[in-house]
Parts: C-alpha cells; sequence; structure tokens
C-alpha cells in the first residue's frame, strides 16, 4: 500500500468516518486523467468556471466529492460524477491532484 | 526533418518539476530516438488520435509516435450546431496540431492511409509513403450508410442534402438552407437509427434552429421525422422544448414523430421536396437527413468491423478483437453502455495510451476507467447534460456506481443556465486537453 506523507493524513484526521486505509484497483493518475475535459490536464485549468483541482488541500477535495456524491452539497453535475467512486478511490485522486504544480497548464509553442 | 527532442526545461514546463523528478523522466531528455525506439501510429487526428499521441507521450517518454491525418487544421464537430445558427464561427472551433508537435514531439504526416499489412505491421499511404509500427492505432470517426435511404448519396450530401454531421463545408451548406427557407416553411429534421455519433446531437439541432426560427422565422417549424420511440436527454429536451418553443401546443416550433407514428424517412425525392416515410410522403421546405452510420472508412478497410458495422475491441485496452496490434477508439468502436461522444473517445484513448505504454514494456495493462460528461444547448441560454463514469464488467463497459445520470428537471433556472455556462466552458477546456 501507498505511504500517506504526515501532511496528507494530518488533513484527513478530521474525516474519521472514511478510512482512507481503503485498497482501491484503478492507478490513481488514470482516474484524474477523467477530469482533464473539464478541469484542465492534470487539473490545471485555471481561467475557467469549473474550479482547478491541482495543488488542491486533500482535505477540501476529498469532503467536497462526498458531500456531492451523498447529495449535501448543491451542483449542477458534479453529484452525478461523484456517485461513480468510492471513498478509496476519492481519496487516491485527492492524493494525485494535490502533488499536481497549481499554476496554468500552458505548453509553451515552439517553432524550431 | 529535424527530430524533435525535449530539453529538461521544457519536460519540467510538460510534465511538471515533481514528476519529472519523481518519474525519472529526465533519463528522455533527448527524444532523438534510438534504433529500439518502438513506433506508435496513430491513423485520424480526430479527438481519440490527438489526445492518444498526447498521453501516449505523458506514458512514455521515449516512444516514436506518428499521426497520420489528411487536414492539416482539424475543426471540431462539437458545438457545429451552434455555428449554423450564428453563435460561433468555424474558426473558432479549428485546431492546428503545433503545439502536439512542438511541445509533446509527435510526428504528424498530413495524408491519408489506403492499406495496413498486419502480418508485417506497415502501413501504406494515398502518396506512396510506408511506416511500420510496433502498435497501430485507428480512430477514423464514422462513415454514412447513404444506401438506407431510395434517392440519397454521398454526392447528394455535398450539394443539395447536407448531413452536417463532419464538421466543414457542410455546416455552412445547411447553415445557408436553414437561412434561406421561406417564411412559415417545414425544415424536416431526420436523426439516424442504431448507434451513431453524438447521440443528442440531431435534437440540440433542432433546438437551436427554433431557437433561431423565433428571430427570424417565427410561423416556420422544426418536424422531427424519428426513427426511434426516445433519444438521449429525452426528459430534458422535452421540458426544455415546453419553456422555451410551446412544444405540445398548437404552435410549437418543433414537432416530433417517433417510429412507432411512421417517423421513420426511408426515402427523398429532392425534385418534389418530398419525403417518403412509413407514414406516408411528408413534404418539406428544408431538409436535414443524418443518416444512419458505421465505422469509418479505414476501419472497415482494414477489417476492424464485425456484422454490425462497428469495431469490436477488447474493452480493457480497445485492442482490436479481430487484429493483434491494432487499437480503434472514438466513434467507430463498439463500447457498449458509452455513447459515441468526444468525451468518451477522449478517456478512451486516455486508457489506450496506458495499455499500449504498459504492453512495450511487457507489462499488463491496468484496470481501465473512463467518463462521459456531454452538454447540449436547449436554447444558447438553457444547457441540459448527461454523464456517467464507465467501468468493465463481465467484459462489456457499464456505468459506474449510481453515476449515470440526465440533469435535473428543477424549476430554479439556474440549472439550466449554468449548464449554458459549463457548456462553452466545456469546450474551451477540452479541445485544450486534445490538442494543447
Amino acid at each position: 500500500m501507498k505511504k500517506i506523507t504526515p501532511w496528507l493524513a494530518a488533513g484527513l484526521i478530521g474525516l474519521s468516518s472514511h478510512s482512507f486505509a481503503q485498497t482501491q484497483k484503478y492507478d490513481p493518475q488514470a482516474m484524474a486523467w477523467l477530469c482533464a475535459p473539464c478541469h484542465g490536464t492534470n487539473g490545471r485549468e485555471f481561467h475557467e468556471s469549473m474550479p482547478a483541482l491541482a495543488g488542491l488541500n486533500p482535505d477540501y477535495f476529498i469532503r467536497t466529492m462526498i458531500e456531492f456524491r451523498e447529495g449535501q452539497r448543491p451542483t449542477v453535475i458534479m453529484d452525478r460524477v461523484a456517485r461513480g467512486f468510492t471513498d478509496a478511490e476519492i481519496e487516491a485522486m485527492a492524493t494525485w491532484f494535490a502533488q499536481q504544480p497549481a499554476e496554468q497548464w500552458t505548453p509553451e509553442v515552439k517553432h524550431d | 526533418m529535424t527530430k524533435p527532442t525535449l530539453n529538461r526545461r521544457q519536460l519540467i514546463k510538460l510534465f511538471g518539476a515533481s514528476a519529472v523528478a519523481a518519474s525519472g523522466l529526465l533519463g528522455a531528455s533527448s527524444l532523438a530516438y534510438g534504433k529500439d525506439a518502438h513506433h506508435v501510429v496513430v491513423v485520424g487526428g480526430g479527438v481519440g488520435g490527438a489526445t492518444f499521441a498526447k498521453y501516449l507521450r505523458f506514458a512514455d517518454p521515449h516512444v516514436k509516435i506518428t499521426v497520420i491525418e489528411p487536414n492539416e487544421n482539424y475543426i471540431t464537430c462539437l458545438r457545429t450546431n451552434d455555428v449554423m445558427v450564428g453563435l460561433h464561427t468555424l474558426d473558432e472551433l479549428t485546431f492546428s496540431y503545433e503545439v502536439l508537435k512542438n511541445q509533446y514531439a509527435i510526428q504528424f504526416v498530413f495524408d491519408s492511409v489506403t492499406h495496413v499489412d498486419a502480418d508485417k505491421k506497415r502501413v501504406t499511404t494515398a502518396k506512396g509513403d510506408t511506416l511500420n509500427y510496433d502498435k497501430l492505432v485507428v480512430s477514423p470517426g464514422i462513415d454514412f450508410r447513404f444506401e438506407d435511404y431510395e434517392g440519397l448519396s454521398e454526392a447528394l450530401s455535398e450539394t443539395d442534402l447536407p448531413h452536417a454531421y463532419k464538421a466543414g463545408p457542410q455546416t455552412l451548406l445547411l447553415k445557408k438552407q436553414l437561412e434561406s427557407m421561406r417564411q412559415g416553411g417545414t425544415f424536416v429534421l431526420s436523426p439516424p437509427a442504431g448507434n451513431f455519433r453524438c447521440p443528442p446531437g440531431p435534437y440540440e439541432r433542432a433546438s437551436l434552429f427554433a431557437e433561431w426560427m423565433q428571430k427570424h422565422n417565427p410561423s416556420a417549424k422544426v418536424l422531427i421525422l424519428d426513427p426511434k420511440n426516445s433519444h438521449s436527454k429525452f426528459g430534458p429536451f422535452r421540458k426544455g422544448w415546453e419553456r422555451l418553443y410551446g412544444f405540445g401546443s398548437d404552435n410549437s416550433l418543433i414537432e416530433w414523430v417517433s417510429l412507432n407514428d411512421g417517423g421513420r424517412v426511408t426515402g427523398v425525392d429532392i425534385a418534389n421536396k418530398t419525403l417518403k416515410t412509413d407514414g406516408g410522403l411528408v413534404k418539406y421546405d428544408a431538409c436535414n437527413i443524418i443518416p444512419n452510420q458505421k465505422a469509418g472508412k479505414i476501419a472497415q478497410t482494414i477489417g476492424l468491423t464485425d456484422a454490425s458495422g462497428w469495431c469490436p475491441v477488447n474493452r480493457q485496452t480497445f485492442e482490436s478483437s479481430l487484429i493483434p496490434n491494432i487499437y480503434v477508439l472514438g466513434d467507430s468502436s463498439i463500447a457498449d453502455e458509452m455513447p459515441k461522444s468526444g468525451n468518451a473517445a477522449n478517456t478512451q484513448a486516455k486508457v489506450a495510451a496506458k495499455a499500449i505504454a504498459a504492453a512495450l514494456k511487457g507489462e499488463a495493462p491496468g484496470e481501465a476507467i473512463f467518463a462521459n460528461v456531454c452538454y447540449s444547448l436547449v436554447g444558447h441560454r438553457y444547457g441540459i447534460s448527461i454523464s456517467a463514469i464507465y467501468e468493465v464488467r463481465d467484459n462489456q463497459i457499464v456505468a459506474k456506481g449510481k453515476s449515470a445520470g440526465v440533469s435535473p428537471i428543477v424549476e430554479s433556472p439556474a440549472q439550466a443556465t449554468l449548464e449554458a455556462v459549463y457548456q462553452k466552458n466545456w469546450h474551451r477546456t477540452f479541445v485544450k486537453d486534445v490538442f494543447g
């Protein structure tokens, strides 16, 4: 099992009802890549109405997704999306997005 | 031609400093391909092919990637309905491959594939070039079954009866036909039967045409003659049509005839502007037959299609079930519950990129997971959506958890207004994920 870094574990203490130690079968990156059409490549779209996910506090990511899924937070579409993921899968995505640089994804075009 | 190379700074720009440090990408500081570099050839630079090439570069910094695509610029079929009612121009939907070429070290050959020798793993192009591949990825979109309609042909679709279901000249031709229809005329729209690209597309088109008529031709109407008894986003479309276009009333700008009510179109007579349907002859002033569909031509030529006309694949990898080392992405593939949408193709491409990168290293593929989010406009400020996460169960792609669903019908206008905002947001962000 992947080690959870202390700062991340610290952020999760408040979520005692959701164990982060569960296993899940998907590559976290493969799950996170599904978010790109709305939230940008690697979650790094900072100029649009759908929020960027890169660099997001994992505690916030997990809490928000679970609230969407459980119908506890008003939203337009994220309740439906979140219902596709288990706690463990949400936690794996949270960890992955927290590690992405919190800056706009702008690959620089170079002409040789 | 100079070989594309990525230096350390560019790699960090692409992948992020922590990713470069963590994954050993620094070893790939030069992509002057060694003799034993694997070669992945991609046929078709649309949503599936372009996303695949970009994400294969993420998954494997060393592999040589070549995309073969006839057009130097790509026009997304996504949002072409908006173009026909003047909400956007085709230029705004046109994208180049410069970023993929220069920042992701992907080679482009602007040509079309005419032949594939699957035993020798070799592709031949129209200009006579041959390319050897280790893995071939085919993402050719759709082809039409004009023969299902008496009097219809590919030639006629380019002059009198545009399907406008691939972006380009036909988009503008249908726009002109809408604009030049007589006052009070009937615009007949005939959606396809069976599986087809963008299942809500015909109904979004009907919606936006009705909105255009409200302003420019208020006594006209859109008549949908449907070979089905239901369609994508059925409830949300109906509710939107009631709210915006008087659907169900005598003055409705949209009328819908189902299969059971004789809605199936079987032929067309352009001289008399008449359609032959299960329910008898129907006169039209302007007409848009979106024909039944099958896998893109090159998929048929290579032998990737089955009796259904679509391409069976291993659901975990999107490798063809019929020919090894060839993968089929997007509209041409059989993906069970997943619709034939751009977002679906985008996530299939990411699954295939990981699967191929693993296969080239002799590793087993990971567990596949997919998504679809699709927005449609019922009016320019009224959006609706369908979405789901997908997994593979019993070798079928099915919705995961309780994620599958369409927009709820609520009294507050906020839902529809926000979905119209998100539709635009989605397209801008999506094309960056595909092409940049």
